[in-house]
Parts: C-alpha cells; structure tokens; sequence
C-alpha cells in the first residue's frame, strides 16, 4: 500500500493507483476532460493538473502514479489559474460557440468545467478556422470544429470496439479527427456501435437521431436490457413526454460497460412501424375494428381444444410471457405444436446435451475478455452479436490470437490469424479432424496451426453459432465438448434472439411443419414475421395474432390483439449465458393497448385455464446449457 | 455623497442586452437613486462625458474601425469598462462572419441576397466606416468586468450595477454565470 497526502487529507492506495484515482477515493474532486473511466488515462487535455511538493511543475493528475509520501495539493492558485488557461486554450484552439446555444446547456463537458471554474471570458479568440462538418453517416456527426484533441473517442473505438476506425491526422492545432485514412465517416469502416459519440465530452460526435431533442436533465433514464439478441446488454432508454429520445449504453454494466452495437443503439429508433390501435376480428372476409370481447369471443369459440392448434412465440417475449404462453397452450389446451418462432433452432440441440450430461457446459461471456486464444465456429461475430465480438477484436493488438471455423463469407475472418474453412452440413467431419489434430499432428497444416495456438494458450475459448447449433448432431456436440476438455477451453453458444435460452428451458424448440392445422396463435409481441412465417400461415384456416405492429402477417389474421413494444412492457430476459436480467417499462402503452402478458391473462381467462405464473420456478426445471444466475 | 456617473453604448450587437438592461423594471427606479445615468443609446445624450465617468458599459463586439473608436473612447472616458453580453465578451453571432471575411459577408448582403434588385452595388462611401474582423471588446481596449449572456438577465445586470454603485466589484459566478 501506499499513503500520500491530498489536500492534507491521508490517503491509502494500492501501488500503481493514479493520483487523480487515489483523489476520488479520498472523495476528492479533480476536474478531467479527456480522461473516462472507461478508457486508458491519456493526460491530454491538462485540465486535471495537481501541484506536488518538490515537483518542478504541475503534474497531470489522471497519468501520475501515486508515490509513497507524495504530497499533493489540488486547489492552489496556481492549479486554478493553470486550469483557467486550459481552458482557454482549448475554447480558443477550435471554434465553440455552446455560448451562444441554450440546447448544449448542462451537456457539454467543456462547458461544464469552464462554468465550474467560473470562467465568464477567456482572453484568446476562437480559431476561426472553419473545419468541415461531416455528415455522411447514417447516424453519428463529426465535427471538428468543436473537437478538444482528447481522443478519448479512438480510444474507445480501439480499446473498447477493437474497430480501429478513428484516427488522428496531423498534429498539434492541425490535428483532425478522421475515419481510416481521412474517408468520409458514412464510407468508412465504421460499424455504428455509437460508442464514440457516447463518449464525446462535447458536441463533436453527435447522433442524429437526438440531438437537440432533449437535455439530460429534461429527460428520463431507464436503465434496462437491450433486446435485439442474446447477449443482453444493459442499455439505458432515455424518454421525454413518453417519446424514445436516445439508447445509451450503461457505462456502469458489469459486462458491456457502457458498448451496444449499431442493431441495439439507432436501429431500434428507426423503426417506423405502423402500430395497432385496436382488436380486429375479421368479419365476412374483412378484418374490422372489434372491442376486447368480441376479439377474445372469437378467440373463445375457434380455440378451445388443442387438436389441430398450433401455438408459436417470439424470444423477444419476456421469459414470464412464455412461461404464461407454454401453461395456456401446451398444458392448458395440449395444443398439437408449442413451439417459438426459432422453432428452437439456435438451442434445441445443445440444451439436450447439457440434459445428457447432466449440467451446465457453458461459460460466462466474461471470459471473452482475457481469452488469449479464441476458436470461433460458424458464427460471424461483426454482423450478429456483436459486442462479444469487441471483446475479442480489442484485444487482438495485444496478442489474443482468433481462428475462424467458416464458410468464405464470415466478415470476422479478416482478423482471424488462422481461417479453416468449413461449410454448413460439415461439422461432424470438422471436429473429428480437430480432435485427431489435437493428438496427433495432421497432414493440414492450417489445423495443426489452430491446435498449437489454442495448446499454448491459457485462457482458450470456444465460441458457436447458431449454424453450429442447427446442424450439429448429439455425437458431433459431444466431441465438441471433449475437445473443450482437451484443450481446458470455455465454450459460449451464443444461440439466437434475446429469450432463445428462456424458450430452451421451457422446451418450446418444435418445428413447425403446417400439415392441417386446424388453427393457429402467434405470440408475436414487436417481432418482425418472417415471409415463411406469413407463407404457412396462409395454409390454417383460422390465425390469431398477438402484435404490437401491423404487418402481412396481422392483414392475413383472423384475430389479431394490439399489444406492447418492448419499451412499454417490463419483464425478464435470460441472456446466452445464463444472467436473467429485468426490465422495466421506459413508455406508456398508447390508449387501449395492453401487455403481452396481460393479454395472455386475458385469453388464458376466457378459456378457463389456470395459468403458470410461478415463471422462475418452471424457467429452472430445465438443466440449463449455462449456469442460470442473476445478474 | 455624489451619485457615480454611468454611460454605456452599442456596438456590433443588436441591442438586446439594453433591451434585457430595461427588463429591470421597476428596479430602474432604485438604480437612478444609486447612480447618474448619463450617455446611453437610450437617453438624449450620446457621448460619454469628456470629464469621465466611473462606468462604461459596452454591448457588441467590434466589427469595423467605428466600432473601434466608439470603444476606445468609452475606455478613455471611464474608470471600470463592462463588457456587457457574448458580442462584447466572445464577438458574439456577428463574429462567425469572421469565417467568410468581409469581403464574401459585404458580397453576400449587397450583391447576392435574393431580396436584392439588378441594380446593386457595394457601398462605397468613404465617410462609411471600415469592416474588420469581428472581435469581442478584450481585443482591443482593457475590460474589467466581463458579463456574458445573450442577453445576460436583467436579474444579473441589476446585480451587476447596484454593486458598482456602491463601489463593489460584482462577482458574475454560479447562478449569476451563464453564457447564453
């Protein structure tokens, strides 16, 4: 341990804790511009400077370690002046006019510091320099005109993403915020995780979709669970008069610390779905306007026994509504088909390993972000979950070394210091020749490569897709699993949408193949039908829908029931690994529209079927592929 | 005990801050009895007297070689010079012509505006003063007292004047510090 003094105040540290670390822990405040949390300190802006007896100048707080006997002072005249000329240079290096814009009030960083110093001029003028505004990209807007220099944005981009897109060009004053070799941002090799203009302390990464629409303090934070996937990041969903303004990251989460990827920050805002208001019951070939009842009447005299009834939900279904689901239609009707829209496809087969074996076979994704050596099997990682991905791809600088199992068109493979090439159909063959190279070394040189690299490693991980999952039969899955034993690696199935794990437990992974049913009940929550969804559809003679938007496949129902989008209805997800995690509601369901989960009471009612609603109980009957905890 | 004399004047704004100076209100009232309000461009007298006052109150920045003398005589003329709102203390919206120069600005207004007739000219008239650059008032001649805001609240320049009357230096800080 070490002891210093700040502000005559005593304070503890562990070696290699930072001076402006050890003041926060003391309760002391230092003011900081480029530094985050998140980031590596990088001692660029100055603004945290601290006077230490017997250094010859003022230190930067946030890249000096704390010595033994250092004594610091934060707060001297000259640390003030010394921050007040900071800012100044700052203000004056580029052009920011936040004074003359009430919306910037309370957002911006810089503003905020000179405020805190009471700063009501500052004595150099502005650059004048007019820099390029660039407003290629979809969704984010680089201005430099408003860049402080402090590079806390490429390093997100490379420390946290692993993306490496941001770059500094020139230096000193000259120095320009780029993408890849000074390309505009919407052609370069920008991904759209969002993550730098989250981390922008003034207005030079700004997002599109929220700017101006609403200061921090004039709007509302919920902190929540992204949706889009499996792999459940915390997002916080921030709302003014019931209106989705901005989708944040959650710096303070355990796992994504603050990243979402381009499908759980701005796509979400983008979907201009037009919602459904009201029951519609299809009335002489016309679907109409109906009240609750009538919709729930219909529903009483078509679907009262399960011979002939299929039954389907989406995984974007809170893990209490299929609970709720699966109790009405397998025990309650013993509907023909219970199943989910992936039909369990993502799941199916590796929950039935773990029930095999007895227990859980798969790791955290935690371990993602040490593995120093990582196989990934038929799964691209920059298209679909992708902030495991970042794990991985951030590190690969720093010597974690990635083989890609795929076919040619994996677009993480790029990055793969050794590729094996392996097509849909194939991967029984693939891991027999795996383990065999891991006994003996084989005739393919790229296979022995791969098994040498994840040999050495200490940290090895095994990480698969859904193809995998899909394809993939018990023996296949089981030599798997001894090649995980062999090599002492993890393995993460990362498995489908956000509840496809919830489904897994709760046995909901039937195919659906339409041979004469009768009737037909989608759970479709604000899920997108498929065209094959709507094309077998077509064949059941009476369908109800359970949606939040109008789609073909509600224009083809018979029933359909206007439910909650995601954002207006709380419930629990089950990521890939096994954290169950709540959410809240972030809105208010319009008028007359109600939960999916109240519906399912509902029609569980007019049926006369007591439902399940001892969800965790049940979601844990299962052997679960990963350990279930809260989290 | 005589009343502290006060004069103030515009430069390169757009009278807003004089405008928000009058939003004091009533207070107008408590303010004469503290202070002599000579020269303003809301009063008949238009210089600051040549015998001195004790403040000066400009608005707007500097945007031509009027502008400069106007300044350089209120500093002359005063003993403690305010800079009274953001074109005064930063060259205010005025200043983002400084991105363009005068040149394209003068092009802009004269010849190029949509509302402009076929018959347009640049004026020339060498009685007309000089554009320059836009810069707030620091630029040019010694401010003692900066208080921005676009326009800063009648609230603060109450504050900020009654504590001059009566021979304070006022602290624009915390709730009284806004820039816009």
């Amino acid at each position: 341990m070490i002891k210093l003094t700040i502000d005559g105040k005593t304070v503890e540290v562990q070696e290699g804790t930072t001076v402006l670390q050890a003041a926060e822990e003391a309760g002391l405040y230092i003011p900081t511009l480029c530094n985050h949390p998140q980031v590596k300190p990088y001692g660029g802006c100055r603004l945290c400077m601290v006077d230490i007896e017997g250094a010859r100048t003022l230190q930067p707080s946030c890249t000096l370690p704390a010595t033994d006997g250092m004594v610091v002072h934060t707060a001297t005249e000259k640390v003030l002046n010394a921050r007040k000329f900071v800012l100044t240079l700052i203000f004056s290096e580029r052009n920011h006019f936040c004074m003359y814009c009430p919306v910037s009030d309370g957002d911006c960083e810089l503003q905020n510091r000179a405020y805190d110093e009471n700063m009501t001029h500052w004595d150099l003028q502005p650059n004048w320099q007019p820099f390029e505004v660039d407003a290629s990209h979809d969704f984010i807007i680089l201005d430099n005109n408003r860049c402080i220099l402090c590079r806390r944005c490429t390093r997100a981009c490379d420390e946290l993403v692993g993306n490496f897109t941001l770059g500094f060009e020139e230096r000193g004053a000259e120095s320009l915020l780029v993408a890849d070799y000074n390309v505009p941002l919407g052609e370069s090799s920008c991904i759209s995780c969002g993550t730098c203009g989250q981390i922008c302390p003034t207005g030079s990464l700004i997002d599109r979709q929220s700017a101006y629409q609403g200061k921090e303090t004039e709007v509302e934070q919920n902190i929540g669970v992204c949706i889009e996937c499996s792999v459940g990041c915390q997002r916080n969903v921030l709302t003014r008069d019931n209106r989705l303004v901005r989708l944040e990251g959650d710096w303070d989460a355990d796992l994504n610390h603050g990243l979402l990827c381009d499908k759980g920050r701005f796509l979400p805002l983008e979907d201009d779905r037009s919602r459904l208001m009201t029951p519609l019951v299809r009335k002489d070939g016309q679907l109409k306007a109906a009240t609750w009842e009538q919709a729930l009447e219909a529903i009483a005299s078509k679907l009262n026994n399960g011979k002939g009834l299929a039954a389907l939900a989406s995984t974007r279904l809170p893990a209490e509504d299929l609970v709720l689901f699966k109790s009405i239609f397998s025990d309650g009707l013993d509907a023909e088909l219970v199943t989910s829209l992936e039909e369990g496809k993502a799941t199916a087969s590796l929950a039935s390993l773990a029930e095999k074996i007895g227990k859980p076979f798969e790791a955290s994704l935690e371990v993602l972000k040490d593995t120093d050596a990582v196989l990934v099997i038929e799964l691209d990682l920059v298209d679909e979950h992708q902030v495991p991905g970042f794990f991985i791809k951030r590190q690969i600088p720093h010597g974690t070394q990635m083989i890609v199992a795929d076919n040619q068109t994996n677009k993480l493979a790029a990055r793969a210091k050794v590729r094996l090439d392996l097509n849909a159909g194939e991967e029984g063959k693939f891991f027999e020749s795996l383990l065999q190279a891991i006994d003996k070394e084989t005739e393919d040189e790229n296979l022995n490569q791969a098994v040498k690299i994840l040999k050495l490693a200490n940290n090895p991980c095994i990480v698969y897709g859904k193809t995998l999952a899909e394809n993939a039969d018990a023996k296949t899955l089981q030599t798997m699993l001894d090649i995980g034993q062999k090599l002492d690696a993890a393995l993460i199935g990362v498995k489908g949408e956000a509840n496809s794990m919830a489904a897994a437990q709760l046995g909901l992974e039937a195919s659906f193949e339409t041979n004469g049913y009768e009737a037909a009940f989608i759970a479709l929550g604000d899920d997108k039908p498929s065209q094959k969804l709507v094309k077998r559809l077509e064949e059941i003679p009476f369908v109800v829908v359970q949606a939040a938007y109008m789609s073909q496949l509600t224009g083809n129902a018979d029933v359909v029931l206007p439910v909650t989008m995601w954002a207006e209805q709380p419930g629990s997800y089950l990521s890939l690994d096994g954290r169950l995690q709540t959410i809240g509601k972030a809105l208010d369901a319009p008028e007359g529209i109600i939960t999916n989960y109240e519906s399912l009471l509902k029609i569980a009612d007019v049926l006369s079927i007591e439902p399940d609603t001892d969800w965790q109980t049940t979601l844990s009957k299962r052997v679960p592929t990963a350990q279930i905890q809260e989290g | 005990m005589t009343k502290p004399k006060v004069a103030s004047d515009w430069l390169c704004g757009c009278a807003g801050c004089h405008m928000s100076f009058l939003d004091i209100d009533e207070r107008i009232l408590q303010l004469v009895e503290l202070v002599d309000l000579r020269a303003t461009p809301i009063t008949d007298l238009k210089e600051p007297d040549e015998d001195g006052v004790v403040v000066g109150i400009l608005e707007g920045g500097i945007a031509n070689t009027h502008n400069e003398h106007v300044a350089i005589r209120m500093r002359e003329r005063c003993k403690i010079l305010v800079a009274l709102g953001d074109c005064a203390v930063f060259g205010g919206v005025p200043a983002m012509r400084n991105f363009f120069g005068e040149e394209a600005a003068l092009k802009r207004a004269y010849i190029d505006a949509e509302s402009n007739d076929s018959e347009v000219i640049i004026p020339t008239n060498p009685e007309l003063a000089e554009m320059t650059r836009v810069r707030a008032v620091n630029e040019v001649v010694k401010v003692d007292l900066h208080i921005p805001g676009c326009p800063p609240h009648a609230d603060v320049i109450f504050y900020a004047l009654a504590e001059l009357a009566q021979g304070r230096i006022p602290e624009i800080k915390d709730d009284k510090l806004h820039w816009h």
